[in-house]
C-alpha cells in the first residue's frame, strides 16, 4: 500500500469546522456542570425587556412572556444589524474595526473576568488579586490583538474565536429557560430570513462587501487547512466540491460548474500586500471553465468571481454585565456572524487592503471554510440549555448540531453562496431535545436500572 | 463516588472505544464523519423505539416477558437498520470510487473498507455506551453511590459499566463482520451478527433475576470475546487472500 488512499485525506474541511465547534460545546457544557450556573431571575438584560421569567408562573403566562421576550430580542438585533449595514454603506469601515477591538477587549476583559473569578471562587485556587488582573489583562490585550491584528498565527486567532464564543454562551445559558428556547427558535428564523430574503441585512451586506470586494469586519472563525503548495493542495483542497459532484452528476461532469482545482495564482508584484494566496479555491462560475487547469506560472489575472466574498456580521445584544448595570441600555453589541461560507477570491486589485492582515508575509495557506461567531455561541447555548437536564439530552443535542451543520455544509458545497448556519442546527436540536426528554429517557432509564440492555 | 470514581466508571465503559478512536479513527477525517453518521442513526433508532413503546411505559418491575419483548423488537430494527447502512453504506462506496478516478487516485482499498465498517461499528458502540450507561454515571460523581437490589455485590455504575463495555465490544466488531458478509455475499456472516446481537441482549435479561448477573455478565463476555475471535478471523483470512492476489498478479 505504497500510493494513499483518497481516505487520507477527504473531508478535511469539515471536521477543520466540526472540531472547534465541539470543542466550544465541550467547554460550555463542562462550566455549565461545574460551575452549576443558575439563572439569575432579577437581572433585566436585552433578552428581558418584556417578561422576567418566574419558575412559578402558570404555562400560559410564560410561554408568552417567553415569546414577546424574543421578538423584542430579534427586533432589536434587527434594528442593529441594519445600523451595520448602513455604516458599512457609508465606508465607516474604521470606525467598525476599532468598535470591534473594543467589544472583543470589553468581552474577554469582564465577561471572561467574570468567569474566571467564579472558576477561582468554586475551585479554591489560591491566586491573589494583583496577579489575577496582571494575567487577565494579558489574557484580553492578546485576545483584542489576535482578532484584528497581523502577525499573529492562525491557531492563536482561532482559539481565542472559540474563547470569545464560550465567555458569550455561558452567559447566554444565564437566561430562564423558556425564554432560552424560543429566543433560539426566533433567532434561526431570523438567521433564514436575513440571509436569503432580497432585504435582509446580511444579504445586503454580504452583496455591499462583493461589490465592492472588501471583506468585512467582522468575527469569524476561519477553518484554514494549511496545504503546502503544489500538486498535493490541488487534489486535497477540492475534495468536498468534487465529492459532492461526483455524488450528484454520477461521476460525469462535463460543466466545470461542480469541478473544483485548486488554481495557482501568481502574483509576484503582491509580496508587498498581505493577502495574496498562492492557492485559492475556483470558484464555481461556467466562464472560469478555461482557467480551470491552473498553469503553474500564470500572471494573468485570475479574478475568481466567487458571490460569497465575505462574511457578513450580525449585531448580537449580549447580556448586560452583572450588578452594576441594571438598565438594558446597556446594549454590547458584538459583530457575530451566523452566516457560513466557502472562501475563494482572486486578490488581485490594487485596492487598500488595509482592513485585515498588514504583514508581509505571503499568505500561502488555502482559505478554508468561515464560520461566524455567533453559530458558535448559539449552538453552545442550546447544548448548555441540554445540560441542564440531563447528558443523554446533551449528547443528542451535539449530535443533532453537528449533523446540522454537516447539511449545511454540504449545501454550501453545492450552492456556493453565503448560508445561513443556524436554522438547520438549531431545529434539529430543539426537535431532538425534547424528543429525547419526552421520549427516550423513561425508556432508556426503565430499561438500563433493571439492568437490560440491547 | 467521587470525580476520580466518575471518570473511572466512564473510561471503563469507553476507554477501549477511545483508545481505538485516537490511534485509528482520528488520523482520518471521512472515518470521524462516519463515526459521527452511524451515532445519529443508532440515535435516530433509539428514539423510534422509544416512540413506539411510550404508551406501554413503565413496565412492571417483576415480569419479565415485556422486557423480553421489548428487547426482541428493538434487536430486529436494529437489525433492519443495519441492512439499510450497509445499502447506504454501498451507494457512498460507488460515489467514493468514481471520485477517485475522476482525480486519478487508487480506488478504495481492503482496509479503507474495514475502516470505514469499523468507524461504523464504534459509533454504534459509542452511542449505546454513551445512552445507556454514561447518561445515568452523574450521580456517581458526587459522594456516594448506588447499589441495585438485583445486583447487590456492585456498585450499579461499576456494573452497567462493564455490561456497556461488552456491548461496545459487540456493536464495533459485527459490524465488520456484517459488513464484510453482505459483501461477499456470505450467508454466515449475514446471520450471525443478528444472532450474536439478539444472544447479547436475551443475556442481559438474566439479570433479571436476583443475583443473575453473577451469570449473566461472564456470558455476554463469552459472547463478545465469540465476536471479537469471528471477527479476527475472517478479517486475517480477507488480508491473506488479497495479499495473495496481489503478489500472483505481479
Amino acid at each position: 500500500m505504497d500510493s494513499s488512499s483518497i481516505l487520507d485525506s477527504l473531508g478535511v474541511e469539515i471536521i477543520g469546522v466540526m472540531a472547534p465547534v465541539s470543542i466550544c460545546m465541550f467547554l460550555v457544557v463542562l462550566l455549565t456542570y461545574s460551575l452549576s450556573v443558575t439563572s439569575d431571575p432579577q437581572i433585566r438584560t436585552a433578552a428581558n425587556l418584556i417578561y422576567i421569567e418566574n419558575p412559578s408562573d402558570s404555562a400560559t403566562v410564560k410561554l408568552e412572556g417567553s415569546l414577546l421576550n424574543a421578538i423584542v430580542f430579534v427586533v432589536l438585533v434587527a434594528a442593529v444589524t441594519f445600523i451595520l449595514v448602513l455604516l458599512f454603506y457609508y465606508n465607516f469601515t474604521n470606525f467598525l474595526k476599532h468598535y470591534m477591538r473594543f467589544s472583543a477587549f470589553f468581552v474577554l476583559g469582564t465577561m471572561g473576568g467574570a468567569i474566571f473569578l467564579s472558576i477561582i471562587q468554586h475551585f479554591s485556587i489560591p491566586v491573589d488579586s494583583i496577579t489575577c488582573f496582571i494575567l487577565l489583562f494579558n489574557f484580553t490585550i492578546l485576545g483584542t490583538l489576535s482578532v484584528f491584528a497581523g502577525g499573529i498565527p492562525i491557531v492563536l486567532r482561532q482559539c481565542y474565536m472559540v474563547v470569545m464564543g464560550i465567555v458569550v454562551a455561558a452567559w447566554f445559558t444565564k437566561l430562564p429557560e423558556w425564554t432560552t428556547w424560543f429566543i433560539l427558535v426566533a433567532l434561526a428564523l431570523y438567521d433564514l430570513v436575513a440571509v436569503l430574503a432580497p432585504g435582509g441585512p446580511l444579504k445586503l451586506l454580504v452583496e455591499l462587501a462583493s461589490s465592492r470586494d472588501e471583506e468585512l469586519p467582522a468575527m469569524v472563525y476561519e477553518a484554514r487547512p494549511t496545504v503546502s503548495s503544489g500538486n498535493q493542495g490541488r487534489n486535497r483542497g477540492s475534495s468536498l466540491r468534487a465529492l459532492v459532484g461526483a455524488g450528484a452528476g454520477g461521476g460525469v461532469s462535463d460543466s466545470g460548474s461542480v469541478e473544483l482545482q485548486a488554481v495557482r495564482n501568481h502574483d509576484a508584484n503582491q509580496l508587498g500586500r498581505g493577502n495574496s494566496h498562492n492557492l485559492d479555491y475556483n470558484a464555481v462560475e461556467v466562464r472560469d471553465i478555461d482557467n480551470v487547469d491552473g498553469h503553474g506560472n500564470e500572471d494573468r489575472d485570475v479574478v475568481e468571481r466567487s458571490p460569497v466574498v465575505a462574511i457578513s456580521s450580525e449585531h448580537s445584544t449580549t447580556v448586560g454585565a452583572r450588578g452594576n448595570i441594571e438598565d438594558s441600555d446597556n446594549v454590547m453589541d458584538e459583530e457575530m456572524s451566523p452566516l457560513v461560507e466557502l472562501m475563494g477570491w482572486g486578490d488581485n486589485r490594487e485596492e487598500p487592503r488595509g482592513l485585515e492582515e498588514s504583514d508581509n508575509v505571503v499568505d500561502i495557506s488555502n482559505r478554508g471554510i468561515k464560520l461566524g461567531l455567533g453559530d458558535f455561541i448559539f449552538y453552545s447555548v442550546l447544548v448548555g440549555r441540554a445540560a441542564m437536564y440531563d447528558l443523554m439530552t446533551v449528547y443528542a443535542c451535539y449530535l443533532a448540531i453537528i449533523s446540522g451543520l454537516g447539511c449545511t455544509l454540504i449545501l454550501l458545497a453545492v450552492y456556493n453562496r453565503a448560508l445561513p448556519a443556524l436554522p438547520i442546527s438549531i431545529m434539529l436540536g430543539v426537535v431532538f431535545y425534547f424528543l429525547t426528554r419526552l421520549l427516550m429517557e423513561p425508556f432508556v432509564v426503565g430499561m438500563t436500572t433493571n439492568l437490560m440492555m440491547f | 463516588m467521587t470525580v476520580a470514581a466518575g471518570i473511572g466508571y466512564a473510561l471503563v465503559a469507553l476507554g477501549p472505544s477511545l483508545s481505538l478512536f485516537v490511534s485509528v479513527i482520528s488520523r482520518k477525517p471521512f472515518l470521524i464523519l462516519t463515526v459521527l453518521s452511524s451515532t445519529l442513526l443508532w440515535l435516530v433508532s433509539l428514539i423510534i423505539l422509544s416512540g413506539l413503546w411510550r404508551p406501554f411505559l413503565p413496565l412492571k418491575a417483576n415480569v419479565w416477558w415485556p422486557y423480553a419483548l421489548l428487547v426482541v423488537t428493538s434487536v430486529c430494527f436494529q437489525e433492519g437498520l443495519r441492512f439499510l447502512f450497509w445499502k447506504v453504506y454501498k451507494r457512498l462506496e460507488d460515489v467514493l470510487d468514481s471520485f477517485a478516478d475522476r482525480i486519478s487516485r487508487p480506488r478504495l482499498f481492503l482496509t479503507d473498507k474495514l475502516q470505514i465498517a469499523l468507524a461504523g461499528g464504534l459509533g454504534h458502540g459509542v452511542a449505546h455506551a454513551v445512552f445507556f450507561c454514561l447518561s445515568l454515571l452523574t450521580p456517581a460523581f458526587g459522594p456516594a453511590t448506588f447499589y441495585v437490589e438485583r445486583c447487590s455485590k456492585v456498585p450499579f455504575f461499576l456494573i452497567s459499566a462493564i455490561i456497556a463495555l461488552a456491548f461496545v465490544t459487540i456493536h464495533t466488531f459485527s459490524m465488520v463482520i456484517a459488513f464484510e458478509g453482505y459483501a461477499k455475499g456470505n450467508r454466515v456472516d449475514q446471520v450471525i451478527v443478528p444472532v450474536i446481537h439478539l444472544a447479547a441482549g436475551m443475556l442481559t435479561l438474566v439479570n433479571f433475576a436476583s443475583e443473575g448477573c453473577v451469570i449473566g455478565v461472564p456470558l455476554l463476555y463469552l459472547v463478545a470475546s465469540l465476536t471479537l475471535v469471528h471477527c479476527g478471523k475472517m478479517v486475517w483470512q480477507r488480508l491473506l487472500e488479497t495479499r495473495n492476489q496481489s503478489s500472483a498478479s505481479r
